[in-house]
């Protein structure tokens, strides 16, 4: 729900709560003024007549045609005192409610006790609260409306550095090592999500430098060593060797290319995760993948691999190069590894998706578990086990679907393009 | 031919100084911008092979100053550093080739050839050895002079093994040469075996010697010795 919407969502209620309450007061206020003033002149007008009669003004011209009742009552009363009487009662004529106000007024004149009653009609209740809720009602409707159409609006202006500030966070990229330098702006709770936006990418970016040189150090290190490593393995090859020690530098060389190829597989996972490859340049996978096919279908013919590869051509994608290769690359060359005497490969890219499946033994452990770093299905295959991590994470990055299902005795692994 | 190794590291260069000595190039050893910027305004090289990383300066900084000097040199990039931008930055500015560190001695041997050759333009296309002649302008080659069909691999192998004849080439060593980078530890070996015996059957076809010796536990050997 936008920001906007909650807004006005409980302006609304806040409104709807305060009406309430409201109308229900004005309720009883307007009612209360109304009997009040009634109340009142019918009193008046009830002395007026006891003073008619004190003066001894005959009934007739007392009452005036008004609905007036004098009648002498016998008991004491105490003079001056009046009672309210409200009814409403069924009034045929109208074919209505009607509601009747009385005030009895007692006197004593001349010794002789008097009560004098008048009664009016006055406005019923419901017809109050119906008036009242139906005011309020428009008042209502009147106030959301405005409410919802303002707030738009407004919000538009008054969230204006906020939306931008969206946009460059959205548009950030710690490839470029830009920092963000969000503006100072006049809102207090902006500029404070400004501000600490722009410490979080200063710190990330120089985070992300530290660890890209570390990375890179540690690469330049290690490979160093293992480049003397080898070198020197190379030139000890050169010299009179007996059998035994010619197998044992063999087994030294062995040794130094896994640890050279874990190494750099790692430092490519690396940067994998820095996205040191985006790019928004379509290239074209269909040609990739041909070429991959073209390459590993010498390696297959030398297992004596059935291989079978239906590439569509213009599929365009926007992958970094050197990702396409080692994708593909890895893909294939795990199809040649897990396979089995005499198995199949088959590829097939299309506009949707690649899927490479081959024949093979079933796996040893869950086939989701083998994306994880050095988890291997087989741990005596000359692989480093990196193979599928890199691929998933080369998938995670362009977002790519990627999913492994062992069927049928087929390994089959397929991705999805976005 | 007269080399020069710009490498910080002592033991690697003399390492690679040991290598080419042996096939008759002139090496010499730098292991400073400074050092080598001395060098090369003072002397005239052939091939120089040029660490990314030195002490006192970028690799890519002294590869521009070698451009901007008109220095005619080959120039092989050696980096430990496989970063893509390095690459592509290190051929743009002007390197003929790029090397990754851990490489094979043989493998930069090789590639120090193939850029020798290319710059050359006086014709030493020509690659022969006894009745084996490799023509690496049009990939050619003959044996007694007849051409002989090569799978573009078996042609990459024997060159790979004309280039560094009499040296144990290691088995990971001719797979890296082959595949490159990444083949993530195919079975290489296997393969490096099957085409090496399509090699040999097909120059032996051709009345040519099997020059090419297994070395036990090692790898394989062009034995020019051999009759």
């Amino acid at each position: 729900m936008k920001l906007i919407n909650k807004f006005t969502l409980w302006y609304i209620s806040i409104t709807l709560f305060v009406m309430l309450i409201g109308g229900t007061i004005a309720y009883y206020r307007v009612k209360k003024e109304i009997d009040e003033g009634e109340i009142e002149r019918l009193k008046v007008l009830n002395g007026k007549t006891a003073e008619q009669i004190r003066l001894g003004v005959a009934t007739e011209l007392q009452t005036n045609g008004r609905p007036i009742e004098i009648v002498r009552i016998d008991s004491n009363v105490v003079s001056n005192t009046c009672e309210v009487v409200e009814n409403s009662f069924y009034n045929p004529n109208i074919n209505h409610k009607e509601c009747r106000l009385t005030v009895n007024s007692y006197y004593t004149i001349d010794g002789q006790s008097y009560r004098i009653s008048s009664y009016n009609y006055v406005t019923k209740t419901s017809q109050i609260l119906r008036g009242l809720i139906s005011s309020f009602l428009l008042i209502l409707l009147l106030l959301a409306v405005l409410i919802a159409i303002s707030a738009r609006l407004v919000s538009n202006r008054i969230l204006q550095p906020f939306h931008s500030a969206l946009q460059k966070i959205h548009q950030f990229s710690l490839k470029d090592r830009k920092p963000m330098n969000l503006p100072p702006v006049r809102t207090r709770e902006f500029n404070e999500l400004n501000g600490f936006v722009n410490k979080m990418t200063d710190k990330m970016l120089e985070d992300y430098t530290a660890l890209k040189e570390f990375s890179e150090n540690a690469s330049h290190e290690l490979q160093t060593p293992l480049a003397i490593m080898r070198t020197k393995l190379d030139l000890l090859t050169e010299t009179e060797l007996s059998d035994d020690q010619a197998q044992m530098i063999g087994s030294i060389q062995e040794g130094i290319d896994k640890l050279s190829r874990i190494n750099q597989s790692l430092i490519l996972l690396n940067k994998l995760e820095n996205h040191e490859f985006e790019t928004s340049v379509h290239i074209p996978f269909c040609r990739a993948t041909r070429e991959a096919a073209a390459t590993f279908s010498e390696l297959m013919d030398m297992h004596a691999l059935e291989f079978e590869s239906h590439v569509e051509g213009k599929v365009h994608l926007p992958v970094h190069p050197a990702l396409a290769d080692i994708l593909l690359n890895n893909l294939l060359s795990n199809a040649i590894r897990h396979n089995i005497p005499g198995g199949k490969v088959v590829l097939s890219l299309s506009r949707q998706g690649l899927t490479i499946k081959n024949t093979g033994e079933p796996p040893e452990v869950p086939t989701e578990q083998l994306f994880q770093r050095f988890k291997k299905g087989n741990q005596s295959s000359g692989s480093i086990g990196v193979g599928l991590a890199i691929v998933k994470q080369i998938c995670d990055l362009n977002s790519y679907r990627i999913s492994y299902v062992y069927k049928d005795s087929w390994h089959i692994m397929d991705i999805r393009f976005p | 031919m007269k080399v020069l190794i710009i490498e910080d590291n002592e033991e690697l260069a003399s390492s690679i100084q040991r290598f080419l000595t042996r096939e008759g190039y002139i090496c010499e050893l730098s292991s400073t911008c400074q050092e080598a910027r001395e060098k090369l305004v003072l002397y005239d090289y052939d091939c120089i092979v040029l660490d990314i990383m030195l002490p006192d300066g970028n690799g890519l900084q002294l590869l521009k100053f070698i451009r901007e000097s008109r220095i005619q040199s080959s120039i092989l990039i050696s980096s430990a550093r496989n970063a893509l931008d390095d690459k592509i930055e290190g051929l743009e500015g002007g390197a003929d080739d790029y090397i990754t560190k851990p490489f094979h001695l043989a493998e930069m041997h090789a590639r120090l050839r193939a850029i020798y050759r290319r710059k050359k333009l006086n014709g030493d296309q020509l690659i022969s050895f006894n009745e084996i002649s490799l023509d690496t302008d049009k990939m050619e080659t003959q044996v007694n002079g007849s051409v002989l069909e090569l799978t573009r691999k078996e042609y990459d192998l024997l060159l790979y093994f004309m280039v560094n004849k009499n040296r144990v080439l290691s088995r990971q060593s001719i797979a890296n040469h082959l595949w490159g980078d990444y083949t993530d530890s195919l079975d290489n070996f296997d393969f490096v075996y099957q085409h090496l015996k399509n090699l040999r059957k097909k120059i032996a076809a051709a009345g040519g010697t099997d020059y090419i010796d297994t070395v036990y536990g090692l790898g394989y050997k062009f034995n020019t010795a051999k009759k």
